[in-house]
């Protein structure tokens, strides 16, 4: 089965009608996308910023990096319901530039996080009570950061893109709208 | 309101910020990473009272951490806020959804500097969170915040209120 039928496969899917032909499923979905992404971009930038020493600078990283399975809970609710929202509609995501660029960016959040975890963080008992990380993880934090922002900024640019009913409502008419 | 929004839709800023594509993207991009500042800021305290996290610290350290940041988030979310209403005013104050938010912020505003006063107030920390006033403010605290963010995006989906909404349904 080549993508572009299975992604009219997904489409077709009962959940996938369900949630586009419900009034309140979609919105509803998006918002909770958007509180576990804010939660996940928020409790990195705790940990990046700790490693860059510009917060929690006093505390052990370890102690900093409790947060972390926070993180994953987040992004974890993000993961589900953006999956619910790419299937609504999944040719036109899985095609669209903006939702191609923001999978890449996450995946190499992905990497950047591993290679941290191969090289810096291993020897992490050597600096956890510095005020900084190495050059190694500081440069892994600032990476961090401008990839998480990028992907937020991506993913707001996938709803202007892949809608056509975002035209300014200045187009509207308003003496016809609030007579 | 109708009066209103219809004014600002026709200034200059409005008019600049409505003919720049990139422009309402890159407004609401800032405002989410700033929402996700605020979040996880009332998460981490809400957490520390509860003493599900940061016990090396108490509340007074941890709310010293991340208050601020709190603070300079909401700014920022303030300042980009204002211009999405200009940028676009009918969409914005014609929705139930933005009022209801505007509401929340006020109590969720109102919350967090009673929480800071009152702990700078207390001398015994273990007392004050151990109140169920303290706990329980946490918890309506964070659900305020999330309710806010909901809200937020329910801004463009006005429609949900049905007859309610203060959008005319096309």
């Amino acid at each position: 089965m080549d993508i572009g039928a299975g992604l009219k496969a997904i489409e077709a899917s009962g959940l996938a009608g369900w949630i586009r032909d419900s009034l309140y499923a979609f919105p509803l979905i998006e918002s909770f996308h958007v509180i576990g992404l804010t939660m996940t971009f928020g409790t990195i930038a705790i940990l990046d910023l700790r490693m860059l020493g510009l917060a929690s600078a006093n505390r052990p990283f370890t102690r900093v990096a409790e947060v972390l399975k926070w993180t994953w809970a987040a992004f974890g609710l993000t993961v589900l319901t953006g999956g619910l929202m790419f299937i609504t509609n999944a040719s036109v995501y899985f095609s669209n530039r903006q939702f191609q660029w923001k999978m890449a960016l996450i995946a190499l959040s992905g990497l950047n996080m591993l290679i941290f975890e191969r090289t810096c963080g291993r020897n992490v008992r050597r600096w956890d009570n510095d005020k900084t990380a190495p050059p190694s993880g500081k440069l892994a934090a600032i990476l961090s950061l401008i990839l998480w922002i990028s992907v937020i900024f991506l993913g707001r640019w996938i709803g202007f893109t892949t809608t056509g009913n975002r035209t300014p409502d200045t187009e509207i008419n308003l003496d016809d709208l609030f007579q | 309101m109708n009066d209103f929004a219809n004014w600002l839709a026709g200034t200059q800023l409005s008019l600049s910020i409505q003919t720049h594509l990139w422009v309402v993207p890159t407004i609401q991009s800032i405002h989410i990473v700033c929402i996700g500042i605020v979040l996880a800021s009332v998460f981490m305290i809400d957490l520390r009272i509860f003493g599900w996290a940061g016990r090396d610290q108490s509340v007074l350290q941890i709310s010293r951490r991340f208050c601020p940041w709190l603070w300079a988030a909401l700014g920022v979310l303030l300042v980009t806020g204002v211009l999405m209403v200009i940028g676009e005013p009918v969409r914005e104050l014609m929705s139930l959804s933005f009022w209801l938010k505007m509401s929340m912020l006020l109590i969720g505003i109102v919350i967090a500097t009673l929480f800071q006063l009152s702990l700078r107030g207390n001398r015994k920390e273990d007392e004050f969170i151990g109140r169920w006033t303290t706990k329980s403010l946490a918890i309506v605290t964070l659900v305020v915040w999330c309710s806010i963010v909901v809200l937020g995006r329910l801004i463009a989906y006005d429609h949900v209120w049905g007859a309610w909404s203060l959008r005319p349904i096309v």
